[in-house]
């Protein structure tokens, strides 16, 4: 991989000539309300960013993020609600050809979550058609994690705060400027033809980003201590084990069933096919849906089994722990912290795991 | 260009049986070429309304049209119950692996159905049919409500004086003119004469009734492996997408939606 070093100040360079062939989407600030402050005394920032489209915003704005962002970068290949066809006769006319999109400020997390994502999507019997149109013709501009939020644990689960694999391009701050890796041949021709500001990175830069990494991950290493995250070898072991645990009752007392964890989360994929009735080609929408909502298994009759929160709280750990593993060979978790964040009730994924695995290995004598 | 995975196609309903007060058996002309396996199902698609599935309850080696009996049951269904020959439906699939019959050859097939699912399993009996020669004998014990509860009223007495071919019915309730078992079907798989070890098991129904037949099979000696189960959860995709489905670390719209017990009985409330 060819890594080279852009200054500071050229990035609307690159950002302006990359939207010439690309939707591109960007980092900016985003004013929250909601502003999580570490329990365990680290002084983290409380920084809120969302990704953009670039030519709807003012330069100014345009910025770096230090960690993820607030919406999960699942949403760009399948969006929220959108319609996947007509019947009987889609002659696919009427949608308008999009510029292949070009994301900016994607973080390792939301990469490692693109791999649950093509795998659902893309793997199995049949690709899904508007997933794989939007996500080959994308360019992946990801970052490293200079900082982390106080719900990041992307660490608990071995996933570095910074990207090695999975993008077109990486940027690395460094000093006045940044490095950037380019890993496709996609980027390689757009890098091409930027030889006037990227130019080759040095052993001492290169080495210098090597520490800034490695920093990064010790201090993280040190908030996650005292949340006692359980190892990720252990969580398929420790969800099977919990089952009957009575974690999943405790925790859903303060779910308000919102869907917030299941719409903010990176690895969640499921949805909803429905039909809107038109006079002449009829639309069939696919919205996002997810298990935590009442009528998820719902089958006609009115049998549901997960009738019951709890139930559907204990369903979502087994898809994620225990599911994943045995289906693709790693767990649906990035540790990106979304559904912390955006939960209401303050339900802690970090917090239901931990109590797992001291279930299974520290039992009540 | 290569069809959307989601969009249906037309298939026209060219006649509707009454089976029940409540279930109806719709012949449906696809038209584009349309084949499937049986114990495989498809999607079916009222227009502008949604989709819901079901599996097909015909002869699969029949070609340019199948059937589907469906029972009133939720709003897809009973907007199909209130259309009329003549109308036109979506299609979608065949998805799901299917029964695998190579693996019943040689043996003795014991089927049980309660209810409305009967109706995978005669697609299933017809097969069986085509090639009786392949199997050592055909046990079918099904077991519905009431007797106005049973579907394929004139089928069942024909597909009883075939050959091989041994046939027991049952009803929990019954009525004045009801001459046959009353009891659960759980009541009519004792002294099947059949030898468990070289036998396969195929069941459906409702939930609770496959609970107890599935306890019942292996109280008699059936082994795990040799009981097939029919998950039949809300698939919707039909491709291992959606998620709707998940049976453990399978879906059943594309590992199922057939099951053998042994994959399943590790599972928590499957029977839920």
């Amino acid at each position: 991989m060819e890594t080279l070093f852009l200054k500071n100040e050229d990035i609307f360079k690159f950002y302006d000539r990359i939207a010439l062939e690309y939707e591109l989407y960007v980092p900016t600030e985003a004013q929250s309300p909601f502003k999580v402050k570490c329990d365990h005394g680290f002084s983290l920032p409380l920084q809120e960013y969302l990704i953009k489209k670039y030519s709807e915003l003012e330069k100014d704005s345009v910025t770096f993020n230090e960690y993820r962002a607030i919406e999960p970068i699942r949403a760009f290949f399948a969006h929220f609600k959108e319609e996947i066809c007509e019947y009987f006769h889609d002659t696919g006319e009427k949608r308008p050809v999009a510029k292949p999109l070009a994301i900016a400020g994607i973080k390792n997390c939301d990469l490692f979550s693109l791999q649950i994502q093509d795998f659902v999507f893309l793997g199995g019997i049949e690709e899904d058609p508007a997933y794989k149109e939007r996500r080959e013709a994308a360019l992946i501009i990801s970052s490293d994690c200079p900082s982390f939020k106080e719900t990041c644990f992307c660490r608990a689960f071995e996933i570095n705060p910074y990207c090695a694999q999975g993008f077109d391009f990486n940027f690395s701050p460094l000093g006045n400027g940044y490095l950037v890796d380019i890993a496709s041949i996609k980027a390689k021709k757009i890098a091409d033809s930027f030889k006037d500001i990227l130019t080759e990175a040095t052993f001492g830069q290169i080495s210098g980003r090597s520490v800034k990494r490695e920093n990064v991950v010790i201090r993280m290493e040190e908030h996650l201590a005292p949340h006692k995250i359980p190892k990720k070898e252990t969580l398929q072991e420790i969800v099977k084990n919990g089952f009957n645990s009575g974690i999943w009752q405790e925790q859903m007392k303060t779910c308000v069933e919102c869907g917030g964890c299941i719409f903010m989360c990176d690895t969640c994929h499921c949805f909803l096919l429905s039909d809107e009735p038109q006079a002449d080609n009829h639309k069939r929408v696919r919205t996002w849906d997810g298990c935590l909502l009442k009528n998820f298994t719902r089958v006609a009759g009115g049998a549901n089994p997960l009738r019951m929160r709890y139930m559907r709280l204990r369903n979502r750990y087994i898809k994620k722990f225990d599911f994943f593993p045995d289906n693709i060979g790693y767990q649906a978790c990035c540790g990106c912290g979304r559904c912390i964040d955006v939960c209401p009730g303050k339900i802690d994924i970090r917090y239901i795991l931990r109590k797992l695995h001291e279930e299974k290995y520290l039992p009540a004598s | 260009m290569k069809k959307n995975i989601y969009q249906p196609v037309e298939a026209v309903i060219e006649n509707i049986i009454q089976e029940t007060p409540a279930i109806k058996t719709f012949v449906l002309k696809p038209k584009e070429p349309f084949s499937f396996r049986t114990g495989q199902f498809i999607e079916l698609t009222v227009p502008g309304i949604g989709e819901a599935p079901f599996t097909p309850s015909s002869d699969p080696n029949l070609k340019d049209r199948f059937e589907v009996t469906i029972m009133q049951a939720g709003s897809v269904t009973a907007k199909l119950h209130e259309l009329e020959a003549g109308a036109t439906l979506g299609l979608r699939g065949p998805f799901g692996k299917g029964y695998p019959l190579d693996t019943f050859k040689g043996k003795d097939i014991l089927i049980v159905g309660g209810g409305v699912g009967l109706a995978p399993l005669r697609s299933l009996l017809f097969s069986l049919f085509a090639g009786i020669g392949d199997y050592r004998k055909i046990f079918l014990r099904y077991g519905a409500r009431t007797p106005n509860d049973i579907v394929y009223k004139q089928a069942i007495p024909e597909w009883a004086k075939k050959e091989k071919v041994d046939v027991v019915t049952s009803v929990d309730v019954g009525d004045a003119s009801w001459q046959g078992n009353v009891g659960l079907v759980t009541t009519i798989l004792n002294d099947l004469g059949l030898d468990v070890n070289q036998a396969k098991a195929i069941v459906c129904g409702p939930p609770i009734m496959m609970k107890f037949v599935t306890l019942k099979l292996l109280d008699l000696g059936f082994k795990h492996e040799d009981i097939h189960l029919s998950m039949e959860k809300n698939m919707s995709c039909g491709l291992g997408k959606c998620g709707h489905c998940r049976v453990g670390r399978f879906y059943a719209c594309k590992d199922g939606p057939v099951f053998t017990y042994d994959l399943l009985k590790d599972i928590h409330d499957i029977w839920d």
